[in-house]
């Protein structure tokens, strides 16, 4: 990020090469929409360039699997007319897995984790993070209580957190 | 006023994303000053990173490479207003090779011919009102109407194989094909494309078997938007 602050535009083709499939997979998710996807990649890899100060200090990788799934809810919403919100700023919290789980693990790898979570904790953590869904909405949509919704999602992370840890040498 | 162990929930629901704007506010405010529920929180978030990065596209469900193409040319082109076209010292410095790279194509040509057609090439290259249209490894240059394809290093192809220029004409979806041809050796190699540039959406090389190719057998190696 340092040389595409400094205008490098081969430091930003390597960042797109980099990060390209991740950032249009989760846009994809959330929207179902394969142009519409392109265009969300496209907004945030021009928003980068444009403004690299965008993204400040923390883990990259991090950032922008969340700026991909707000972007892209936010291009959902635009359909309700709702405007849009600006790129987060950077995250507060540094932590080395998060850098490992995504430099060594592959994207099937993360899938087969989500994949051993029990059905009903997998469901409610997709829905919170693709479907930009609050607790309050699963609970509705879904009748279970909002206390169980809330217990089911924090043992799923946590689950899942655990199953990183065994796969990934921090 | 929720319980310790609800906040934790919470924390979780936070980390997901999922908090409406008011509850996500008061989390965030009591991260701040409580020790275990920020544990916690640094304990969750690699997760829901790991969730949201399952999405990642497999290699065979990329986006278009058109979409790397329109990018990377706003990025050029803004960086061209920066700075003078950084190529200018390359093609200058490298006109030996380029006669050579051109040659093949010259050789039934009279030298008087063929110098001032070599010099004509030059000049549109190190046009200061070129347009350069870089790709990994190499540009197209449009100039004047002309339209030449400047791959650097470009290795040789695999045997039985040639390169192949390709054309996408305006308002098109299928790609003509243009010549055939070899890289140089050390320099660049430099191919000028017989079409008018004002006729062309889009410029491709790819690698083709001998005699070149109706329509693309291969995934292009080199993909500019004009």
């Amino acid at each position: 990020m340092e040389r595409v602050r400094a205008r490098d535009a081969d430091a930003f083709e390597a960042l797109y090469d980099r990060y390209h499939r991740l950032v249009y997979g989760v846009a994809l998710r959330v929207l179902s929409d394969a142009p519409s996807a392109e265009d969300v990649t496209q907004a945030i890899f021009m928003k980068l360039w444009t403004n690299p100060s965008i993204f400040t200090v923390g883990n990259f990788s991090a950032w922008i699997v969340r700026v991909a799934r707000n972007r892209a809810l936010d291009a959902l919403r635009a359909r309700a007319a709702r405007p849009e919100e600006e790129l987060p700023q950077t995250l507060c919290a540094e932590d080395a897995l998060e850098d490992a789980a995504l430099a060594q693990i592959d994207a099937q790898t993360l899938r087969s984790a989500l994949a051993q979570l029990p059905e009903e904790q997998r469901r409610l953590i997709e829905l919170g993070f693709f479907g930009g869904v609050t607790h309050h909405e699963m609970a509705r949509t879904t009748g279970v209580p909002l206390g169980t919704v809330k217990t089911r999602i924090r043992s799923g992370l946590r689950r899942l957190r655990a199953a990183l840890d065994g796969v990934v040498s921090v | 006023m929720i319980s310790h162990d609800e906040m934790l929930d919470n924390v979780a629901i936070y980390a997901l994303g999922a908090l409406p704007p008011a509850e996500a506010a008061a989390v965030a405010a009591h991260l701040q000053t409580c020790a275990e529920c920020r544990r916690e929180y640094e304990l969750l978030r690699p997760a829901v990173t790991a969730a949201g990065a399952s999405a990642q596209a497999d290699a065979g469900a990329s986006p278009s490479p058109l979409l790397k193409a329109r990018l990377m040319r706003e990025v050029r082109d803004q960086t061209r207003t920066i700075r003078r076209t950084p190529m200018w010292g390359v093609y200058l410095a490298a006109a030996a090779c380029v006669a050579f790279a051109i040659g093949a194509v010259l050789t039934n040509l009279s030298l008087h011919n063929r110098q001032a057609q070599q010099s004509a090439l030059i000049s549109d290259l190190t046009a200061a009102n070129a347009k350069h249209y870089r790709f990994a490894g190499g540009e197209v240059v449009v100039h004047d109407g002309r339209l030449y394809i400047a791959m650097h290093a470009l290795p040789p192809p695999p045997a039985g194989k040639v390169y192949q220029a390709w054309t996408l004409p305006k308002g098109s979806h299928r790609m003509t094909p243009e010549q055939t041809f070899m890289p140089s050796g050390s320099g660049p190699t430099i191919v000028e494309v017989p079409v008018s540039s004002a006729t062309v959406a889009a410029v491709a090389v790819s690698v083709e078997p001998l005699g070149g190719s109706k329509q693309p057998t291969s995934k292009p190696i080199a993909l500019a938007v004009l």
